[in-house]
């Protein structure tokens, strides 16, 4: 994404002189925050300002000079004007504002980019946890994780939402090897690091904690107490299950075989291709040996579709591995630990 | 390159899970190597869960350097890795396991300063079970020569020496460190050599390898075949696909003039033609996407742009 994608209001000139005056006035002290705390504002928001004025009071005691910054989607423009007014009065609060809809990832991407701080908590714009929870998160931060995931608990939702997340969370840790008990739950905190090395784009950021484990990451969950207006909040269309599932298969797919795909590919069309061609030759051994007629039997079609169909995914995946080895030249494939050469 | 920094010797060795070994790897390759050449030690540890890294760290000796992956990445990464920091005119690796022996990178180097690019050992008396290791490699190899027609004895052997120029066009990743002769000779038409090497029992650890990976290989060397004869034709692979899918088509719309003719129905015969007829459309398509893939590769610098 580019720069001119994404526009930052800096959230007042009230903000930013606050912001510098606290900043030059503790310079005996740290220079950056501590934490900066991204809220993700897209799809039918809880109105950001109610989040901050939640939010604010626990994250503000535990760390006094935390960073907040909203990262607000086209759609939800109209909602900033409440931030920037509390910005305007002093709040520690910076907006980002897309200019178009550019997904949650580059959202969030964008406003790390932005963001002081070595913690980042991030959010979306919803009740999830009991804002008295969030600084555990940060805690385990600084404590060694790499990335912390809160997992709501105890639920206040019902048992149908409950089993609706375990079970999403069971198939994804089925396909794709690892996940946590509550990947959907959205607040995440994090070392900086995370956000800037794992390959996030799309709608994978859905699933951070599995691509920051694949990064070699160390990833924790944390109980949070739901909160109590979460259930409510959450009601699901069937497309949005479909396009989980569609997600969830796409990472699959990259978890597994992203630099194999004829392994993938392979198996399905030699697998379909082997279908295929044995019932050909059963066929033309009737043909030949037995003396019964082809032409009016049509399971021959059937036998030249599973064949023609898996010569066509056999070519797909060598394709696929085309495409890798022409790329692989570029940039390093693995991740070294953060001390990098230890000798 | 650096004159400064230039080594003779960079030998590469990626370890996971080696704590038992890697103190006596270090010592043999010290003893092999000797003084007389400039040489460092490249390990790479592969997101090791044991004690791996510290006993290499517990070694003072300078020329030896340690790099940790974050996580497990597999064979080919991890030695990737290391072949992305060797210095050494001359780079060779061997395994972790203390099954190669490092006595005998000299005599691997001494063949590679004949001319040739590449220097592959192979086990000439290996030290393994007949059933589950040495028949299924055997097999193996035999399948690797004959598909990628590169005639490499033991295409499992680790000792390999490198020219650094080779390296440079050489890129693992996956489980490509099986197929290492078959890519060079197929990217950048090096020059290979083979010698007979020791080859010691597993004396500590379990073996990394299962029966499992026999459909990998498979898939692996359908890839490896595609990358040696087409590498930057593919238009050619998928044309002849799409050529015989052709002939295939019109095979069954003469076997349909042949029915009809006799008087019978011959809706088959004609489905099966427009089947193959799409797949024949279908694969030159794929044909020439690969083409376009090829040629944005091409025009961002091909492969030898960074180095």
């Amino acid at each position: 994404m580019t720069q001119t994608d994404t526009q930052v209001v800096d959230a007042g000139t009230a903000a930013g002189v606050s912001d510098a005056q606290r900043r030059s006035g503790s310079s005996v002290g740290e220079t950056a925050p501590g934490l900066s705390v991204i809220v993700r504002v897209t799809e039918r928001p809880i109105p950001p300002d109610e989040i901050y004025r939640e939010c604010s009071p626990a994250l503000l005691a535990a760390e006094p000079d935390a960073e907040f910054i909203f990262a607000v989607e086209p759609w939800a423009r109209s909602l900033s004007g409440a931030l920037r007014e509390l910005a305007d009065a002093g709040e520690p609060i910076r907006i980002v504002e897309t200019v178009r809809g550019v997904g949650e990832a580059n959202m969030l991407l964008e406003a790390t980019a932005l963001a002081k701080a070595d913690v980042i908590l991030t959010m979306p714009s919803y009740h999830r946890v009991d804002p008295a929870e969030l600084p555990k998160l940060v805690t385990a931060v600084r404590e060694g994780a790499d990335m912390v995931v809160a997992r709501r608990w105890p639920r206040a939702d019902n048992w149908l939402a409950r089993l609706r997340t375990r079970a999403f969370n069971r198939i994804l840790r089925r396909l794709v090897g690892h996940s946590t008990s509550d990947i959907g739950s959205g607040v995440q905190a994090m070392k900086r690091q995370v956000l800037e090395q794992v390959p996030l784009y799309g709608d994978f950021f859905r699933f951070l904690p599995v691509l920051a484990l694949r990064e070699g990451f160390s990833v924790t969950e944390v109980d949070a107490r739901q909160h109590t207006r979460d259930p409510s909040t959450r009601v699901h269309r069937p497309g949005t299950y479909v396009r989980r599932l569609i997600d969830v298969l796409g990472l699959f797919f990259l978890v597994r075989f992203t630099e194999k795909p004829l392994r993938f590919f392979g198996l399905l069309g030699g697998t379909l291709a082997f279908i295929g061609g044995v019932m050909l030759v059963v066929l033309a051994f009737q043909r030949l040996f037995a003396g019964q007629a082809l032409a009016d039997r049509p399971i021959l079609l059937v036998a030249l579709i599973a064949f023609t169909l898996g010569a066509q995914a056999i070519a797909l995946g060598l394709i696929g591995e085309m495409i890798v080895n022409l790329h692989v030249s570029r940039g390093r494939r693995y991740r070294l630990r953060d001390s990098d050469e230890d000798r | 390159m650096n004159d400064s920094t230039a080594l003779d010797l960079s030998v590469v060795c990626p370890l996971y899970n080696e704590e038992e070994s890697a103190g006596h790897l270090i010592d043999a390759i010290r003893v092999a190597l000797g003084d007389e050449i400039r040489w460092e030690l490249i390990l790479v540890d592969d997101g090791s869960s044991d004690r791996t890294a510290e006993v290499v760290l517990s070694d003072d000796d300078r020329r030896v350097h340690l790099f940790r992956l974050a996580r497990n990445y597999g064979q080919s990464t991890a030695t990737q890795a290391g072949f992305d920091r060797a210095r050494g005119r001359i780079v060779t690796t061997l395994d972790g396991d203390l099954q190669n022996d490092p006595r005998d990178i000299p005599l691997l180097m001494a063949k590679l300063e004949e001319g040739f690019d590449l220097v592959v050992g192979y086990r000439e008396a290996r030290q393994d079970r007949l059933i589950t290791r040495k028949l299924p490699s055997r097999l193996a190899n035999l399948l690797i020569r004959t598909v990628t027609g590169v005639p490499i004895i033991d295409n499992g052997c680790s000792l390999k020496a490198y020219r650094r120029d080779l390296l440079r066009r050489l890129h693992l990743y996956s489980d490509m460190h099986r197929f290492i002769p078959a890519l060079a000779v197929g990217s950048t038409g090096a020059q290979i050599a083979q010698i007979p090497v020791r080859h010691h029992p597993r004396r500590y650890g379990t073996s990394k390898y299962g029966l499992s990976r026999i459909w990998k290989v498979l898939a692996d060397l359908m890839t490896v075949s595609m990358l040696r004869w087409f590498g930057e034709r593919p238009l050619r692979l998928f044309g002849f696909g799409s050529i015989a899918a052709f002939f295939v088509a019109v095979g069954f719309l003469l076997a349909q003039m042949v029915t009809v003719a006799e008087g019978m129905a011959g809706v088959v015969h004609t489905g099966a033609a427009v089947l193959f007829a799409g797949l024949s459309l279908y694969l030159f398509m794929i044909g020439l996407i690969a083409q376009v893939a090829i040629h944005e590769w091409a025009v961002r610098g091909g492969g030898g742009g960074d180095g």
